[in-house]
């Protein structure tokens, strides 16, 4: 039995194998098995010698740089306020059908997992900062400005309610956006 | 002289070595401080991988799928493992080599592989270190050494909660499976001691039935299905208590809502600790139903006062109770189901079932208690959790049977 358990361990252990060979040439922060189309800037191709004379794919011609340190990926990447306080993690980003970014989705608050809140934010409301490669979006809200807001629900009726803004001063009659 | 003494210590049945107990005591510790890594935590490790929610939503189910599946194949795995300190050693390198996994490879098929390798380890841990505690303690004073298995283990699990809270904020989210990885080192010297413990107690005993017939007279037993019943219920009503009451606290209290969750969760830990000797004792002198009663009645009595409560630090607070029931809980079940599996041989087969039943509880009463939450508010959902809770109280007072063999 304890030939049988070591076996087993010995199986898990030359998949992992497999896996460590397998995860590792895509390497980088996305998920490279999973947008195969997304055309490299410099593919590098290393002629493999192969037997078969198969035709190299070209890359093709109509490629423009962007310069170096302008963008940055947001998926996953952390939100501060104006005074650099915490205010969580960007989990999605809301498109229209005119291409407009309508919206991020953080998620916001909670302890290593537990009791945080996904609330959609008015993409007006955020700044970035390409250059701050580890928390590169600012929110022009604090946190108690946030808190409160509805959870984000994705599709069916009605739509999602997202944060156009700063609760109003106290006072005014009608909240400001949504329904 | 070493052997005579042995044997008397045999006898006289609850004085273990006291080094073997410490042992038990620091395994227990590091191996609750490993789980609390792989909690709700790997979906927002994920996420800062630029993984997207669907993904991780099916990275999860991975894990869920793998360890509801396991549970009993891992408990006859370990019931055939001749010695289940080795058991134990397999369940914790696996651990390792997934919290590694995590943190060198957060990509799909890494991240899924881990998911497997730590949802079977922990099917084959829970279960051999249950046993290890029976070959040391014996079965006359297994109720006390659960009651500390439990202290330790909460002990663990707050620390865990405060050491990995600490590395996420001030190193990185990937250093935390480091940390667990880490930790696997002390766990697994632990067991060292434990690897020379007797283990001839949870044999068969030598003139009983011959196994398939041992198998069917056990899942034939009443007393197995109410309770996994009840465990099953119990956990449906309360896994998503938790959540729904941090993500609550996170609406209502602004700077310091992480530090209340995490309160929220240290704070029942600590209610174990200090509680669960006792209540393994109780089970011992005054029996399991009462305690069975207590316990699962926090669950309705916490449900109540969370749907009026609204003041953070208050629903903490409450939180407290759950100390109470997750004590009274973590001494029943392994030894309600040691109380029926006997020396059948099959012990840990039974608590892979019943495993198996909390498992069903807890894949859903999370999704259970945001649904209401979502459609009906807070207090609802807070009522209908505190009703199940109330039914399985009722259950146990009305079919559940004492188990504790009379003296």
């Amino acid at each position: 039995m304890r030939r049988a358990l070591a076996a087993t361990v010995l199986a898990a252990l030359l998949t992992l194998g497999v896996a460590g060979a397998r995860s590792e040439p895509p390497g980088g922060n996305a998920p490279a098995s999973q947008a195969p189309e997304a055309a490299a800037p410099n593919p590098a191709p290393a002629a493999p010698p192969e037997a078969k004379p198969e035709p190299e794919p070209k890359p093709p011609q109509n490629l423009e740089e962007i310069d170096a340190g302008t963008t940055v990926a947001i998926l996953g990447k952390k939100v501060r306020d104006a005074s650099g306080k915490d205010m969580g993690l960007v989990v999605e980003v809301l498109v229209d059908r005119d291409a407009n970014v309508r919206a991020a989705v953080i998620d916001f608050g909670g302890f290593l997992g537990v009791g945080s809140r996904k609330i959609a934010i008015d993409w007006r409301l955020l700044q970035f900062d390409p250059a701050d490669r580890d928390a590169p979006i600012v929110l022009s809200l604090d946190r108690a400005e946030v808190q409160a807001a509805p959870e984000y629900k994705p599709g069916g009726q009605p739509g999602p309610l997202v944060l156009v803004g700063p609760p109003p001063a106290v006072g005014t009659s009608a909240p400001p956006g949504g329904q | 002289m070493a052997v005579s003494e042995r044997v008397q210590e045999r006898e006289i049945g609850s004085t273990a070595s006291p080094s073997a107990e410490r042992a038990l005591d620091w395994l227990n510790l590091f191996v609750a401080n490993i789980q609390t890594g792989f909690g709700p935590f790997i979906a927002v490790y994920l996420t800062t991988q630029g993984w997207t929610q669907t993904a991780i939503g099916i990275a999860l189910s991975v894990g869920t799928v793998t360890s509801m599946a396991s549970q009993v194949p891992a408990g006859a795995l370990v019931d055939a493992t001749a010695r289940k300190s080795t058991a134990a050693a397999f369940s914790i390198l696996a651990f390792t080599l997934s919290a590694l996994m995590f943190a060198f490879w957060p990509v799909p098929l890494s991240v899924y592989l881990a998911e497997v390798l730590h949802g079977f380890s922990s099917c084959t841990l829970g279960p051999a270190i249950a046993a290890i505690s029976i070959a040391l303690a014996g079965r006359a004073a297994l109720g006390q050494r659960l009651g500390r298995n439990a202290r330790y283990a909460s002990i663990g699990s707050a620390l865990g909660a405060g050491l990995m809270g600490l590395c996420g904020y001030y190193v990185s989210n990937a250093a935390i499976f480091f940390l667990t990885a880490a930790l696997t080192l002390p766990a697994l010297a632990a067991l060292v001691p434990l690897s020379r413990i007797d283990e001839r107690a949870l044999g068969p005993d030598r003139h009983s039935a011959p196994q398939r017939e041992r198998i069917a007279h056990l899942l034939a037993d009443r007393r197995l299905w109410i309770f996994a019943c009840c465990a099953m219920l119990f956990t449906l009503g309360n896994a998503g208590v938790l959540p729904l009451a941090s993500t609550e606290i996170t609406r209502r209290a602004s700077s310091v809502a992480s530090l209340l969750i995490a309160a929220c969760i240290v704070l029942p830990q600590l209610i174990v600790a200090l509680i669960s000797p006792r209540i393994g004792a109780l089970a011992e002198s005054r029996g399991r139903r009462w305690i069975m009663l207590v316990g699962f009645s926090m669950l309705p009595l916490r449900c109540l006062l969370l749907a009026f409560v609204t003041s953070p630090p208050l629903m903490v607070l409450v939180q407290a109770l759950d100390g109470v029931a997750a004590a009274s809980f973590g001494v029943l079940v392994p030894l309600v189901t040691s109380d029926v599996a006997g020396r059948s041989g099959h012990y840990n087969l039974s608590l892979g079932f019943v495993g198996f039943a909390i498992g069903i509880g807890g894949t859903f009463g999370t999704p259970l208690a945001g649904f209401m939450a979502d459609r009906f508010g807070d207090p609802v959902a807070f009522a209908s959790l505190g009703l199940i809770g109330f039914v399985v109280a009722i259950l146990v007072w009305a079919a559940m049977p004492e188990t504790r063999s009379p003296r």
